[in-house]
């Protein structure tokens, strides 16, 4: 009894003494500073890419529709609707699925048949200034009538979307954009359209009056319209990443329960630093917009692609774009279109950064699905050292892995502030 | 510095095409000429690592010197030493050169623009590949009537900024960032202020520029332009700005300034007002 108290005592003394030691060489709470100590301009590139520094949604000059919820409503419907299609079976929601993060999981989209490029995430897209992977529009409402008349996704003309909206949403349309010109099958050629790629479509669109190329051109506008009202409702929820920097924000670093693990911090630091991410991967949705050759392998499955290049004068002849006549804009209210660099020699196979958040949840990846995985993405960015572009530094396997988890801390659900709208 | 005195002596020599033949140097190979024969035929070398070849019908020696080792896709500046296969430069000399992708079996719109430098040297500007892939440059020279061609061949140019000896060293820790500076030639001072206060990526914003002249006073029949560049990345703005006179006062207003990346940005104010030309460089951090 008495040798177990002595020992007792005798414990107590060492367990004393090995505090001492440890609280004089390594004092614990410096042990849980470091990993989560940043320096203040460190400090302020996680503000800048904290989803609160995000803002309210971008006003839309071009679109006096894009924050009415009845034309956000009726966008919604016309996401969905299958109706817009040549087999009747292919909807914006077709290839931008909304279980999948408003995007879909193949190489190459498939709409009526393939095409040449992957679908893009649809999470926080109101705040591009250019939109598809090589900016060929300058506005979401104009994005969302691209499709519906390439012949590899929606495969219908505007003529017969008009058609569509006078049968089947005549009174929903009427309400919000007044009264439609009396439509009829008879009256206006059904597959009617200003295409390159259809002869027929083309001649049937220059018989018709001019007065009926507009009445058309005006209802389809403003289903772009509807459509964009909708899809810029469609924006990342806060995650991990952004919890974390609220705590490193709050000076809560000793908290027990950090949102990020040491390896996924470690990443972060990578992330912002060695690595070199936010060269591009910058602002709250870690894309900086620019067009960028990457020097990527192509898809041998698509046709070469010269990305950028081709859409500088696309976006600027376009008839749907800032300065036309469709467009609600102000022209002063156009700067991307105005000072557009028109160098297309230099954005030869550029394509734009797309946005990290959510990255990890839908693969696969770059313009053309040519990565299976993340992983794969970050070994090529590696092998990619010698390129000033891209030089993110001798990476180790060990910092591919931390920034692989990094990756994972930007996953966060993706809604539509729409959803509830009745 | 032993490197900086090799390249500046072998541009000495190149810029002088083949004026060093007559002073031959020694100790320095790059400034030595080489000659190996082809029968009857010669190439005439300069350069360690410049690319030779005879005309096909061995009437002339062409050396190729790429300035930037490797030719990539945009827009390229190369130099074209000629000479007679049986020796002696070819001066006066009319040169062709047209870049052609032989598996597409198409070219460019864009010619390449050849200024002779005398002794055989021309200079061949707006060389462009527009595409990465296989190229070829076809090079015709005729002289004295005398015509003959031969094809360099690049199995794989690649895309803007691979492999290409771009990489520049990041900023130097004592770089001036002020916002009045003079020009080069000290021929006026210019300020430029951002109009939104602090400048932030990603944002399409606008400048005020004074430009005042040696003597203070202001300067408001100027042509400006405003060209932004990242030395560490050899890229530019994302936009092209636009300069506008604001009344008198010396001050201009430039539009569409936007940068899109953080870090070590170069933007360089060129000036052209009362018959002198001169420009100024204004380095700025961004976060």
């Amino acid at each position: 009894m008495r040798n177990n108290y002595i020992r007792a005592i005798g414990f107590a003394v060492a367990i004393s003494l090995l505090l001492l030691i440890a609280n004089m060489t390594v004092p614990k709470t410096v042990l849980s500073m470091d990993q989560h100590t940043w320096s203040d301009q460190e400090k302020a590139i996680l503000g800048s890419l904290w989803i609160g520094s995000l803002g309210s949604l971008p006003v839309d000059p071009s679109n006096k529709y894009s924050d009415n919820p009845k034309a956000a409503a009726f966008g919604r419907k016309l996401f969905f609707e299958d109706h817009f299609s040549g087999n009747m079976k292919v909807s914006c929601a077709t290839c931008h699925r909304e279980d999948y993060s408003f995007t879909d999981n193949l190489p190459l989209s498939h709409g009526m048949d393939t095409t040449p490029r992957r679908s893009m995430p649809l999470a926080g897209v109101a705040y591009n200034s250019w939109f598809f992977w090589d900016g060929r529009t300058d506005s979401l409402w104009s994005q969302a009538l691209g499709p519906i008349e390439s012949k590899l996704e929606h495969g219908i003309s505007r003529t017969m979307s008009a058609y569509i909206i006078s049968k089947y949403y005549r009174e929903e349309y009427e309400s919000l954009f007044g009264p439609i010109p009396e439509i009829t099958e008879d009256k206006w050629p059904q597959e009617a359209r200003p295409a390159q790629d259809d002869p027929n479509a083309l001649k049937a669109w220059v018989l018709m009056t001019p007065e009926q190329r507009d009445a058309v051109n005006r209802i389809y506008v403003n289903m772009g319209k509807s459509i964009a009202a909708f899809v810029r409702t469609i924006v990342p929820q806060p995650s991990p990443f952004d919890h974390y920097v609220e705590q490193v924000q709050a000076a809560d670093t000793t908290n027990p329960r950090m949102a990020l693990t040491n390896d996924e911090v470690a990443g972060l630091r990578l992330f912002i630093g060695k690595a070199k991410c936010t060269n591009c991967h910058n602002g709250p949705m870690f894309t900086n917009s620019d067009f960028h050759n990457l020097g990527l392998p192509q898809n041998k499955k698509a046709a070469s692609d010269e990305g950028r290049s081709t859409a500088i004068t696309q976006v600027l002849s376009s008839e749907f774009n800032c300065l036309g006549k469709y467009s609600d804009a102000h022209p002063n209210e156009c700067p991307e279109l105005r000072f557009i660099d028109t160098s297309d020699k230099k954005y030869v196979g550029a394509f734009k950064t797309p946005t990290l958040r959510g990255v990890t949840d839908r693969p696969p990846y770059m313009h053309a699905g040519q990565f299976a995985t993340v992983r794969e993405v970050l070994e090529f960015y590696r092998s990619q050292a010698q390129n000033p572009e891209l030089g993110h530094g001798d990476l180790t396997d060990k910092e591919l892995n931390q920034l692989e988890a990094f990756l994972h801390t930007l996953s966060s659900p993706v809604t539509s502030l729409q959803a509830e709208v009745k | 510095m032993k490197r900086i005195l090799l390249v500046v002596i072998a541009s000495i020599s190149l810029l002088m095409g083949c004026a060093a033949q007559n002073e031959p140097m020694t100790g320095h190979n790059e400034g030595m000429t080489e000659e190996h024969g082809h029968g009857d035929a010669k190439i005439t070398q300069h350069f360690d690592d410049s690319l030779t070849k005879l005309t096909d019908n061995n009437l002339y020696s062409l050396e190729l010197v790429i300035p930037n080792k490797n030719l990539m896709m945009g827009v390229n500046t190369v130099e074209i030493i000629v000479h007679h296969a049986t020796g002696g430069d070819v001066a006066q000399g009319e040169l062709t050169v047209t870049p052609w992708m032989p598996g597409m079996g198409h070219g460019v719109m864009e010619k390449p623009v050849i200024t002779e430098r005398g002794g055989g040297l021309y200079s061949v500007d707006n060389v462009i590949f527009s595409m990465t892939g296989h190229w070829q440059l076809q090079v015709k020279v005729s002289k004295d009537g005398k015509e003959d061609s031969t094809v360099f061949d690049f199995p794989e140019v690649k895309a803007m900024g691979h492999e290409h000896s771009m990489m520049k060293a990041p900023p130097p820790e004592d770089l001036d960032y002020s916002t009045m500076k003079m020009t080069a030639g000290d021929a006026f001072t210019v300020m430029y202020k951002s109009t939104s206060g602090k400048i932030r990526i990603n944002r399409i914003h606008s400048w005020e520029l004074t430009v005042k002249d040696a003597a203070g006073q202001p300067v408001n029949n100027a042509k400006i332009t405003v060209v932004g560049d990242m030395p560490e990345h050899g890229h530019g703005l994302p936009t092209q700005p636009e300069v506008a006179k604001i009344g008198s006062g010396g001050l201009y207003r430039v539009d569409g300034m936007k940068f899109t990346m953080p870090g070590w940005w170069v933007v360089t104010v060129s000036i052209m007002a009362n018959g002198i030309h001169d420009s100024v460089s204004f380095n700025l951090n961004l976060l």
